[in-house]
């Protein structure tokens, strides 16, 4: 059977199962998460554009935000059959990709990481990897057959594994 | 039509695109003052669009770009960026260095910095449009030292656009295309003015209409 492959948006999310490959491309200040259940081998991937559902009136797509966006993965995944004790995250992107001189406090990339860090741990679950911040953007691609992520970059650097 | 539009009536929106063709007719001046050879220019697409309709618009959110960001501040305040593409880029490059060698190597760069030339033309570039817009509203704004970053363009943009996206948020993309010694060469201006600029950026469109008339 042909590979069924989905990519997913800024701001949007999605679950699946192997042998699937879930892929998001173009993150700078974003964050992409992927949640796992290498037993079950179900994934889901959110591109998580900001920290907080408060930050902006909470408008938009639930995966536009860190805290609803795990909270929604989270949800799918349990329906499809996901156990807590099984689930290992991990996180990609939040950059800055213009070094600005003026110091006008942490750049949204920054933010955006250390609110999902926060919120993985108050849910409890292990963050099994993660590459994050630099002033590069990624491509990111999820293989749900093994858990693997890959990450891709414009420049010259070598692929990263995760 | 979609609510962002909608801040501004068509003659409105026909005014804007008005000034940004003026701006496209000084920016190839300049260029051809840089570039020292004819610059023809094809009529600009000028979009007024939600932040949030930028990304979707973006052909591929992971082709490579170099991206030069310039902060504006004055009447209006927020951020520009002057966006090539990959093969404009080296086009770019090439007919800079013939012009003026040493251009694409300034002193006091690295030597393997070879890309002055897309900042020296961005920084031209904002300024004319600028210029533009402060010829037709009277509005002046400035914009700040321009940054250069080279990657993929949806992570160059996405903060930019993020901050203001989830908010009705107007900004103004500039789809240019310049030709020179027979080289297509694209550029993307885009301009996002902040929230509190929008109102003042109304007012300066209707005031310049009453000066100019019907455009």
């Amino acid at each position: 059977m042909a590979q069924c492959n989905i990519t997913i948006k800024m701001g949007e999310g999605a679950v699946n199962t192997a042998p699937q490959i879930i892929s998001s491309q173009g993150i700078g200040s974003c964050v992409v998460v992927t949640i796992y259940d290498p037993r079950r081998k179900i994934g889901g991937m959110a591109h998580i554009m900001l920290p907080g559902s408060n930050s902006v009136n909470g408008r938009g797509s639930p995966y536009h935000y860190a805290d609803t966006a795990i909270v929604t993965l989270l949800g799918k995944l349990y329906s499809r059959g996901a156990l807590l004790q099984d689930i290992v995250a991990k996180m990609i992107g939040g950059a800055q990709m213009f070094i600005c001189s003026n110091g006008s406090g942490p750049g949204i990339g920054k933010q955006n990481v250390s609110s999902i860090r926060q919120i993985l741990q108050r849910e409890q679950i292990p963050l099994s990897g993660e590459e994050v911040g630099g002033s590069y953007g990624r491509n990111v691609e999820f293989y749900l057959d093994s858990g693997k992520v890959i990450i891709k970059t414009a420049g010259k650097k070598e692929d990263v594994e995760l | 039509m979609s609510k962002n539009t909608q801040l501004f009536t068509e003659e409105q929106l026909d005014f804007i695109r008005e000034m940004m063709n003026i701006g496209a007719g000084n920016a190839a001046t300049a260029l051809q003052q840089l570039l020292q050879c004819p610059v023809d220019l094809i009529i600009p697409q000028v979009h007024v669009l939600p932040a949030a309709q930028v990304a979707s618009i973006l052909d591929n959110p992971a082709s490579l770009v170099a991206c030069v960001r310039m902060g504006m501040v004055g009447d209006i305040d927020g951020a520009m960026f002057f966006i090539v593409p990959e093969e404009s880029k080296g086009k770019l490059l090439s007919i800079a260095e013939k012009a003026q060698p040493g251009l694409s190597k300034l002193a006091g760069q690295k030597p393997e910095d070879e890309t002055s030339a897309v900042v020296e033309t961005g920084n031209i570039l904002g300024g004319v449009y600028l210029t533009a817009i402060h010829d037709f509203c009277g509005l002046n704004i400035y914009h700040t030292v321009p940054v250069l970053a080279i990657d993929m363009i949806q992570p160059l943009l996405d903060e930019a656009l993020i901050k203001t996206s989830l908010q009705i948020q107007t900004t103004i993309l500039i789809e240019n295309e310049f030709v020179i010694e027979e080289h297509h060469i694209r550029t993307l201006l885009l301009i996002i003015p902040s929230s509190e600029s929008v109102k003042p950026m109304i007012d300066a469109l209707g005031q310049a209409k009453k000066a100019y008339g019907s455009v």
